[in-house]
């Protein structure tokens, strides 16, 4: 091409592209630019929420938030937690357990429809079951040392044989996404990882769902969104104002989500927004910040393993010298001080166990104790916090300076979380102090006890203590072991007794989680209970049933 | 040398450099702490679960074994699972590297189109306001980053003057074109869907302005200087003796020797676009290879991390063949390795 027609076309294109823009602006304003009819609150009862990441929707596979929150939505369940820490029917209208806690037997409730139409039996049930089993991916953690047998006594009857007794199996039942056998059958791509099985689904069940859940997917796009309608036919019948559908986004990114909110293109927001960001989206006219006790809690993991943190009095100093009301009041406001190594709102949490608190009397005496004491220049403690949590950094800081006081002296490691779950892998290379949160598996106080303190756990991000007691080992396995739910309270109160004289971790705070709504236009029943000073659903996901959410379009603040 | 000599040996060097890349990349990325599998099923995961993914993995294998088998896979087109999206690696490339081509692409248009134009009026009008007015652009632009750009267009456009789309690649009201190409706006005008095309357009706008603007100002100052220079040369003097309009001697006389040196670094922005775009696809929500890059590397997803740095190193030495065989065609002398 010569020049000078390259030149003719240069020069020709500016002004249509000042064409194109002037039109692209005149036009804009319209529905469609901010957001389109479908996207805007006043056209459908739509709830979208922001996730950290687009959910799987596999039951065999979901297990983080995301996934929770869709899974609990798209299937239905034999058992559902209540606010209370409690469980009823849902699928199951009865249950009984013999064989002292070894067998259960489950009566089903009859004329549930799958979203394609077929009946819900005992068979789809054992399918789901052994199909956690076996693929060990998800929640099936919670099934695979505990489950001997799944059987179909008859079309509305199930019974799981257990290999030893399990206090809370009946809370571990709220992850049992119960799928449609033949559906997923039908579906199965051979040859696959699991025999006879082929993929046992896994590909199909990427972006479709076979469940019988108040919603079904509408469409999944991978890194972007799910979307789900609701199921009309679903057995538990519908509110007037209940949500049409459901989305779930996938971005927590602090100005995406405050543009979203802005245009009523987001009802809740994700839990990961800053304090600072949350402040910019509480000024949002009809925008609330609901904050709501779910189980995390924050904890300052001390190496039992590594000096000087071996030392239970050096330990003890610690917990005496950090100064909780400032991290309460200041750092993460909304926050509650922790009372024990589990959430206090956790059923199976211990009431009335010896608390640390400040005290700068205290730390001295149990300082003195310690066999550091006179060598403290020599022993100077390693901290790490999450280089992805940046808010961690202002606890770190804090206890540095605390400890400062007494004479220690704390070295801050800032370090990314690939880098964290490798160092924890040995007591030699696990941090004195890890910063850490975490959150229960399911609902009983077991799920904390045993994942943070049993030596199966040492060497994860979830025990950086290195505990490793033996004796604390077989007390967690038989309460752990206990069907009876108030005898098996009474000895996690021993065993959290004796933690709290252990001192292993800095019990920092129970997390309120935060997050943004559009309180002017949706109920949000665990909100609600929130403010009403109610308790909330601890079990991840499930504050989010969007069956029982109402949505008022025409109240969408304008 | 002809160009198609010249073309084969730069075609017959990329292949070194992608073997040589994709070496290195492997390497990286397997010996960053993090054991991938069990990152993938969590730390609760039964072991059983976890060595199944590591053997399907090979990442039970040594080093050099667990490369020749993902070697072989890319040569066959397999690049393994993803662990985020437990789908084949291939079919989330197809599914995302459109989207970030089509934004690069249109703020590769917009970079080449606007940087010519600065650059060709700032010598023009050298040493006047115009020159002074492009000069504290190109300041701004070049030391603002993409994503600062992209969060200030994100709160001017999201919130005080919303006439323009920000999130997303289409309106959800809008129904998308069938995936020919991936490009949204191509695919409708193959299909005559208008509004699509128009709604993917709108979309298209400030994601590629973060992208485009830094590197535009760059070129622009870039021309206007080369140009600047050419104007001093003889033959400029001479021409204007013989009393050529001055507009014919900017275009003619000035723009073409110009836009050489312009057209290497401009080669290897419109290549970095990609790369720049992991936090605007962010920012923007756009559904691009760059945002899926990010999050496999936040994760550990070894197979996705080493196809979008194979994918993004491919591209980048495609459009540096280009460059060159462009280069080489405004300027013999390269291509004839000096001899003219």
């Amino acid at each position: 091409m010569k020049l000078k027609s390259l030149w003719k076309k240069v020069k020709t294109m500016p002004f249509i592209l000042m064409v194109i823009m002037v039109l692209v602006t005149g036009c804009g304003g319209g529905e469609a630019d901010k957001g389109g009819s479908k996207d805007s609150a006043s056209a459908e009862k739509i709830i979208r929420v922001s996730e950290a990441n687009v959910p799987k929707i596999d039951p065999g596979v979901g297990s983080d938030y995301s996934s929770s929150v869709a899974l609990c939505n798209l299937y239905d369940t034999l058992v559902y937690p209540n606010d209370d820490g409690t469980l009823k029917p849902m699928l199951a209208t009865k249950w009984e357990t013999t064989d002292n806690g070894l067998t259960w037997i489950f009566d089903l409730r009859q004329g549930v429809k799958f979203h394609n139409g077929e009946e819900l039996t005992a068979e789809d049930v054992v399918f789901s079951m052994e199909r956690m089993l076996k693929m060990g991916e998800g929640y099936g953690y919670l099934y695979t040392n505990v489950i001997a047998e799944a059987k179909a006594l008859d079309t509305y009857k199930v019974q799981f044989k257990l290999k030893e007794t399990f206090g809370p199996f009946l809370s571990t039942l709220v992850r049992l996404y119960v799928l449609d056998k033949s559906q997923v059958m039908a579906n199965i791509k051979t040859p696959g990882p699991y025999g006879e099985m082929g993929d046992y689904g896994k590909d199909w069940l990427l972006n479709h769902d076979a469940g019988s859940g108040p919603f079904k997917v509408q469409e999944l796009k991978m890194q972007e969104y799910l979307s789900a309608e609701r199921f009309e036919q679903y057995w538990g019948g519908w509110d007037k104002d209940a949500p049409e559908a459901f989305k779930i986004i996938g971005t927590n990114s602090a100005p995406t989500i405050r543009t979203l909110m802005t245009r009523k293109e987001l009802e809740i927001s994700d839990q990961w927004q800053s304090e600072e960001a949350l402040k910019a989206l509480d000024e949002i006219p009809g925008v609330s910040v609901n904050s709501a006790f779910m189980g995390s809690m924050m904890n300052i993991m001390l190496n039992t393993k590594k000096a000087p943190t071996d030392d239970v009095h050096f330990r003890k100093a610690l917990a005496y010298i950090l100064d909780y009301q400032i991290i309460e009041n200041k750092i993460f406001p909304g926050s509650k001080k922790a009372l024990g190594p589990v959430p206090f709102n956790l059923p199976g949490a211990a009431q009335g166990l010896p608390q640390y608190s400040r005290n700068l009397e205290k730390a001295k005496q149990e300082l003195e104790k310690s066999k550091y004491a006179n060598n403290l220049e020599k022993y100077p403690v390693e901290l790490a916090w999450i280089a992805e949590v940046p808010d961690e950094e202002k606890i770190a800081l804090l206890l540095q300076a605390n400890a400062a006081e007494l004479g220690i002296k704390i070295n801050i490691v800032k370090t990314p979380w690939l880098s964290f779950t490798e160092q924890v892998a040995s007591p030699e290379t696990t941090a004195n102090a890890s910063i850490i949160f975490v959150s229960p598996h399911y609902n009983d106080a077991g799920s904390v006890i045993e994942t943070r303190y049993h030596s199966n756990s040492a060497g994860t991000w979830e025990q950086c203590e290195w505990l490793k007691d033996t004796n604390l080992d077989i007390a967690i396995k038989q309460a752990i072991g206990t069907v009876e739910d108030s005898l098996r309270a009474s000895k996690y109160k021993a065993i959290q007794e004796s933690i709290v004289d252990l001192c292993p971790t800095l019990w920092v705070f129970d997390q309120a989680e935060k997050r943004a709504y559009q309180s002017d236009y949706i109920l949000w029943p665990a909100a609600e209970a929130g403010k009403a000073g109610k308790p909330v659903n601890t079990v991840m996901g499930y504050a989010f049933y969007f069956h029982d959410f109402k949505v008022y379009p025409e109240k969408v603040t304008k | 040398m002809n160009l198609r000599t010249f073309l084969m040996k730069r075609l017959m060097l990329s292949i070194f450099v992608i073997v040589g890349l994709s070496i290195v990349i492997f390497v990286i990325s397997r010996v960053v702490p993090g054991d991938p599998a069990r990152m993938a099923l969590g730390s609760k995961a039964p072991q059983f679960a976890v060595d199944a993914l590591r053997q399907e993995m090979y990442l039970d294998k040594p080093l050099i074994s667990q490369y020749v088998y993902w070697a072989k896979g890319v040569v066959t087109g397999d690049l393994g699972k993803s662990l985020i999206t437990k789908r084949a690696v291939l079919e989330d490339v197809q599914e995302f590297l459109p989207a970030t081509l089509e934004l690069a692409l249109f703020a590769g248009v917009i970079m080449v189109l606007f940087s010519i134009i600065f650059g060709a009026l700032a010598a023009k009008y050298r040493d006047t306001w115009i020159d002074t007015l492009i000069r504290i652009m190109a300041y701004s632009g070049v030391a603002m980053p993409s994503f600062v750009l992209a969060v200030l267009f994100l709160l001017l456009f999201g919130y005080i003057w919303p006439i323009i789309p920000v999130l997303g690649r289409l309106s959800t009201d809008v129904l998308p074109p069938p995936s020919l190409t991936g490009l949204i706006t191509i695919d409708s005008l193959l299909t005559g869907n208008l509004a699509a095309f128009w709604d993917g357009f709108k979309h298209l706008i400030l994601p590629s302005l973060a992208l485009a603007i830094g590197p535009l100002f760059q070129e622009a100052r870039l021309i206007r200087s080369a140009m600047t220079d050419n104007m001093n040369k003889d033959y400029v003097t001479a021409v204007t003796g013989y009393g050529i309009p001055s507009r014919i001697i900017m275009r003619k006389y000035l723009l073409k020797p110009s836009l050489i040196p312009a057209v290497s670094v401009m080669g290897l922005d419109l290549a970095a676009l990609m790369g720049n775009a992991f936090l605007v696809e962010v920012i923007f929500n756009w559904p691009g290879i760059s945002r899926y890059g990010m999050n496999a590397m936040l994760q550990k997803d070894l197979n996705a991390i080493s196809a979008v740095i194979i994918v993004f190193g491919c591209i980048f030495v495609l459009v540096n063949i280009i460059v060159d065989f462009i280069v080489a065609y405004l300027d013999p002398r390269i291509r004839l390795g000096g001899k003219i």
